[in-house]
């Protein structure tokens, strides 16, 4: 097995004449769990959507487990995208069943478990419920996967403190030694207790990779702290 | 996955269509019995005694027309709807992580709407046999159908059967390259970062006019030389109608070789989610 789990090479997106990510390159190992760290519009969705095959690189490569994204990678990235991409007619358990079809990694129990804990009905429809709670049941989802990487763009943004840890308990004890968890946000205080290392972007350009223990020893910051100083408006 | 993704396609689309069906078949079974009990001459005769039958079924014959009408139209949306919303909205975001090769998704769509069309026209044919059931033996009808054989074949030298057969095949290649330009037309507009819509409507546009001028080409190579035969009735005219069919059904198919493509490696390798 390849200890790097992502890998880029001069990876470049544009959209139009508008550059979002430029020449980024980095490797991400297993077994890590890392806040992809920036301010709105650095290019940390389009990173994670390029990850995520759900765009195609204008220029250079991004790798999963040695592929281009594709059927192969699909089905070890677990992705979490920041919209809510699910079909309001459903049911959770009809999405539930979707999921289970097309994942073979999909775990039903763990699902269902989640759902009990965060008092969501199966049996609702998505039409029914609100954006948080949405957001929750897409979480769930996404984290009842035994993937080999997870990409979750922004999963705390829209859910309650409560929830929140619930959550982030969730992804720490989730996922297995070998898979990596790629979280992007900006809400740097609520995870930086579980993230091991940091990338920071900025206009498309990767400012900062890094390991948390690294920051804390050589700035003697918090990653919040830090983050502050190296975006300062 | 094919297979899958064909099962949850038909899930999400039968519970639109299913109902329509269910109502279509109870107006159906309805209006024919009020026929039966209140209005026995119905077809045949323009008068009749029963006032109240009378009206009830011009409610229900309205109502019949609407829905039929309604379930032809909520078919054609539901074949972009479901190829424009599902992958190119919110819920492509779903759609494209899932380990699928992009194919597999054109093809899922386009077989699910296929089907509906079928079952579309099936229903239809199905109703009329309802209301006409009780107008005529099946006697008559076989014997009917059998004149009809040998009149095509005293007037054309032509089995009916193999012109029937070449006649569905042309219908079913048309439906198939119909579907496919719509979803090239989408997929084109996707390329563009704004406006998606009006450039898909756009790229429809531009499609139609210039298969319009290649099918008017091909009109004119074939009609050149058979024009006298054209006017003419008779063996000569079935032949160039025949031939004009098949050659329409060539052409569909290259066409929709080119759209199913278009569409596939637009998905593949320009995809961009807004």
């Amino acid at each position: 097995m390849m200890m790097t789990i992502l890998s880029t090479k001069n990876l470049t997106k544009s959209y139009g004449k508008k550059t979002a990510l430029s020449n980024i390159n980095m490797e991400i190992q297993r077994g890590r769990i890392i806040g992809l760290l920036g301010p709105n519009g650095s290019g940390k969705s389009t990173f994670i959507k390029l990850a995520a095959g759900l765009l195609v690189p204008t220029e250079g490569e991004i790798t999963i487990d040695g592929d281009v994204p594709g059927v192969d990678t699909k089905a070890k990235v677990s992705y979490l995208s920041e919209r809510t991409y699910l079909n309001d007619w459903m049911r959770v358990s009809e999405i539930i069943a979707f999921f289970e079809d097309f994942y073979t990694d999909f775990n039903r129990i763990k699902a269902e478990n989640m759902l009990k804990d965060l008092n969501i009905n199966p049996d609702d429809r998505l039409k029914t419920m609100s954006k948080g709670t949405k957001e929750k049941v897409q979480l769930i989802l996404v984290m009842s996967r035994q993937a080999q990487l997870y990409l979750l763009d922004e999963p705390i943004g829209g859910v309650d403190p409560a929830a929140r840890d619930y959550i982030l308990n969730t992804i720490i004890t989730n996922y297995k030694e070998d898979a990596s968890v790629i979280i992007s946000t900006h809400l740097i205080a609520d995870i930086e207790q579980i993230l091991d290392d940091i990338i920071f972007i900025n206009q498309g350009e990767l400012v900062l990779s890094s390991s948390v223990d690294e920051i804390r020893e050589t700035h003697n910051k918090s990653v919040d702290g830090l983050f502050r100083e190296v975006f300062k408006c | 996955m094919l297979g899958k993704l064909i099962k949850h396609e038909t899930r999400a689309t039968s519970r639109i269509f299913l109902p329509l069906y269910g109502a279509l078949l109870i107006l159906t079974i309805f209006t024919k019995l009020v026929m039966a009990i209140g209005a026995p001459d119905f077809f045949s005769e323009a008068a009749s005694n029963n006032r109240v039958a009378e009206i009830i079924l011009g409610i229900s014959f309205t109502l019949y027309f609407i829905l039929i009408v309604g379930i032809c139209v909520m078919t054609m949306v539901m074949i972009i709807q479901r190829f424009y919303k599902n992958l190119f909205t919110d819920e492509g975001y779903l759609m494209f992580s899932l380990p699928v090769k992009t194919w597999e998704l054109v093809l899922s769509k386009l077989l699910v709407g296929m089907i509906w069309s079928a079952v579309c026209t099936v229903m239809i044919v199905l109703t009329f046999f309802i209301f006409s059931l009780g107008t005529f033996s099946m006697m008559e009808l076989s014997q009917a159908i059998r004149s009809a054989y040998s009149m095509f074949y005293l007037q054309t030298a032509m089995e009916l059967n193999l012109f029937m057969a070449e006649l569905a095949l042309f219908i079913l290649v048309n439906t198939v390259a119909s579907i496919l330009m719509i979803y090239v037309a989408i997929a084109i507009g996707q390329l563009f970062s704004q406006h998606r819509i009006v450039a898909a409507f756009g790229a429809y546009i531009v499609i139609t006019i210039a298969l319009q001028i290649i099918g008017s080409v091909f009109m004119a190579v074939l009609a050149i030389g058979n024009l006298e035969n054209l006017v003419l009735n008779g063996r000569d005219a079935m032949t160039t109608i025949h031939w004009l069919i098949n050659g329409s059904t060539v052409l569909n198919v290259l066409f929709g070789i080119a759209f199913y493509y278009g569409t596939q490696s637009i998905m593949k390798k320009c995809l961009n989610l807004e």
